[in-house]
């Protein structure tokens, strides 16, 4: 374990990545609402050694009842449209809707047009929005520490 | 004189053949019986008159049973071939195709309110069920579980996924067939390679077109960069399900710096867009291959001092034996594919049966010197398949890689023309109908991708994906374990939700 946490380290010191700036904090709760999965990836890479999201003081959270913010990858499916209203119905206010992704956003989305409910922007209001496919660590890591 | 060498099968081959209904069982039992395994199945109205596909394969061969609904059913083979459970759920659900003798034929796909009508009721005092999803408490794709427990222990786990069902083959039918790869990549972002190399391949099939040597090799290292990122990804996932922080983060860093290598080498972190139809459009050259060589060996000594670590680590090692346990007769009877299958000892791995790709003929799947087919096993299946992988990836890198023109239909191809069923009255439109098939291994095991082209458009794409095939072996391998194990059976699996429910 100790060779792990050197290698860590070492990972670690090689990034040099700056310190945190500002004393806020930010629970963010992810939701998949039909996406490829490459953006549930990139969002995983965010808090790993490379992006160390923790730094800003954001914290992907368990539950949408600690969420300060909603993060929604894909284009909302009509068998995820409720699941995505109830999560964001059991936030506390004040709250913000974030998308990720270009699916998210309706940007050149592949699908059958029936099995897709209303686009993000129509079903919730969207505060934050970070294009790409799948959007870089960096580029998510930006926008939320923004 | 030595005398002259057959030519090696330039691609897998796909042998097809029409079969009246009442003659469709025991012509699969044959299959199975000869030693062929199920890889997928399909309902197609392409030809005009709805029909069912049952694709079987022995080495580098699949073959394709396919017979006409009458009076919209087609006779089950899941007494004979459990693997096609799913397969037939999805067309009844799909294409409203019957199944005689699937009884009873659940939802799959469409998503009925009351439990009753797609979940095994809940008898007894004791039992009682759990409901997980489809939203879940990390970064994780959506999907629902209903567990049966008593106390801690489950009975039975019922996983209904396709809430991400996106109808991407649906969607896809009346493009052409450049076009259509856009939804077989975009199916799954961590599969991208693999489907995309499968759908090109069937539809190269099914348009007699002749890949290139140098598409082949660009291909072969495209599938092993995407399993180098994917099996350390599930490395670092395994220790996260047992919360081994060290580990987690040690082999995500590890992935991180795979990702960066996709990246620098094809300008994609996911090598999304770099498989075209036919042909190659991906450069390396001989400085670029250098490099990357270069930093494949900084990532081999890192990833193995780490793993050998992992191995050493004695509270992470006495949480995985006998957890989610496999038995080789389940996972055939289930149709495991990839390191799920060989980890129960299995000799399967569809790269001993590619001769589209560049897979060296020495080629030998990896096996755990004790393949128990649990979460352990499965562990060693990726520490086993890394080292493999960035060999590969060395000795394929040894070469800058040039694009390669789209291929030719070689003179003397012959058009693909598909058995008809005579006696069964089929319109006119069937003969027109061009078919291809091809099975990739993706990180995650056997792809399949089957292909029906009219008139030079996608008439009908069928993506059955390795997660696909192994989600019911998943459910199956928790029976009998904790509650709380069953994130960490799942991570062992790791199988993605949007190639299932595309």
């Amino acid at each position: 374990m100790f060779v792990l946490l050197r290698h860590l380290d070492r990972v670690r010191r090689e990034i040099a990545l700056p310190p945190r700036h500002g004393a806020n904090s930010l629970a963010v709760r992810h939701v998949d609402a039909g996406s490829c999965n490459a953006c549930e990836h990139e969002l995983t890479a965010t808090a790993g050694p490379h992006y160390d999201l923790q730094r800003f003081g954001i914290d992907i959270v368990a539950s949408p009842r600690h969420a300060d913010v909603l993060l929604v990858t894909g284009p909302v499916t009509t068998r995820m449209r409720d699941a995505l209203l109830a999560a964001y119905a059991a936030m506390p206010e004040p709250r913000r809707v974030a998308a990720l992704g270009d699916c998210a956003l309706g940007c050149g989305v592949l699908a059958l047009g029936s099995e897709l409910a209303e686009p993000l922007e129509e079903l919730l209001p969207v505060d934050v929005r970070i294009p790409g496919c799948p959007p870089t660590p960096e580029q998510i890591v930006a926008a939320l520490a923004e | 004189m030595s005398p002259a060498l057959p030519a090696a099968p330039a691609a897998q081959a796909l042998e097809e053949r029409a079969i009246r209904p009442s003659e469709f069982r025991a012509a699969c039992a044959e299959e199975v019986e000869r030693g062929a395994r199920f890889c997928g199945g399909y309902a197609s109205a392409a030809s005009g008159a709805l029909e069912w596909t049952a694709l079987f394969a022995a080495g580098a061969v699949t073959t394709a049973l396919r017979t006409p609904a009458v009076a919209g059913e087609v006779p089950s083979i899941v007494g004979l071939v459990g693997a096609a459970g799913w397969d037939e759920r999805e067309a009844h659900d799909l294409y409203g195709l019957g199944f005689a003798g699937h009884e009873p034929l659940r939802p799959l796909v469409e998503h009925p309110a009351a439990p009753a009508d797609w979940t095994v009721p809940v008898i007894g005092e004791d039992p009682y069920d759990v409901a997980v999803g489809p939203i879940h408490a990390g970064v994780i794709e959506s999907g629902h579980f209903r567990f049966h427990v008593v106390g801690e222990r489950i009975l039975l786990i019922d996983p209904r996924l396709f809430y991400k069902h996106r109808g991407l083959e649906r969607a896809a039918e009346g493009a052409d067939p450049g076009e259509g790869m856009a939804f077989a990549a975009r199916a799954c972002g961590a599969c991208a390679v693999a489907n995309s190399v499968a759908y090109a391949g069937a539809c190269e099939a099914a348009l007699g077109l002749v890949v290139d040597p140098e598409a082949r090799r660009a291909r072969t290292v495209l599938l092993e960069l995407e399993r180098l990122y994917n099996h350390l990804n599930d490395v670092s996932a395994i220790c996260a399900g047992v919360g081994f922080a060290p580990g987690t983060m040690a082999f995500a860093a590890l992935k991180e710096r795979a990702m960066r290598l996709n990246r620098e080498l094809t300008g994609h972190r996911f090598l999304f867009g770099t498989v075209t139809l036919g042909g190659s459009a991906v450069e390396i050259d001989g400085a670029a291959a250098e490099r990357a060589r270069a930093v494949l060996r900084d990532l081999a000594a890192d990833t193995a001092l780490a793993w050998r670590e992992l191995r050493f680590a004695a509270s992470v090692q006495a949480r995985l034996g006998g957890v989610g346990q496999l038995t080789p007769e389940d996972a055939i009877r289930l149709g495991a594919v990839g390191p799920a299958a060989r980890a129960c000892g299995l000799r399967v791995d569809t790269r001993t049966a590619s001769p589209a790709l560049a897979y060296p003929a020495s080629f030998e799947p990896a096996l755990p010197p004790e393949p128990t087919g649990d979460v352990a096993a499965r562990l060693e299946m990726r520490g086993l398949e890394l080292p493999v992988t960035l060999e590969l990836l060395d000795s394929f890198l040894g070469e800058p890689l040039s694009p390669a023109p789209a291929g030719k239909s070689v003179e003397g191809t012959p058009e693909r023309t598909s058995p008809q069923f005579v006696s069964e009255g089929v319109p006119a439109t069937g003969a027109r109908t061009r078919r291809g098939v091809a099975r990739v291994e993706s990180p995650r095991g056997e792809t399949v991708c089957a292909v029906e082209l009219l008139d030079g458009r996608l008439a009908r794409l069928h993506l059955r994906t390795a997660s696909y095939a192994n989600w019911p072996a998943l459910a199956h391998s928790a029976t009998d374990n904790l509650l709380p194990d069953f994130p960490l059976i799942n991570k062992s699996f790791e199988l993605c939700y949007a190639c299932v429910d595309r």
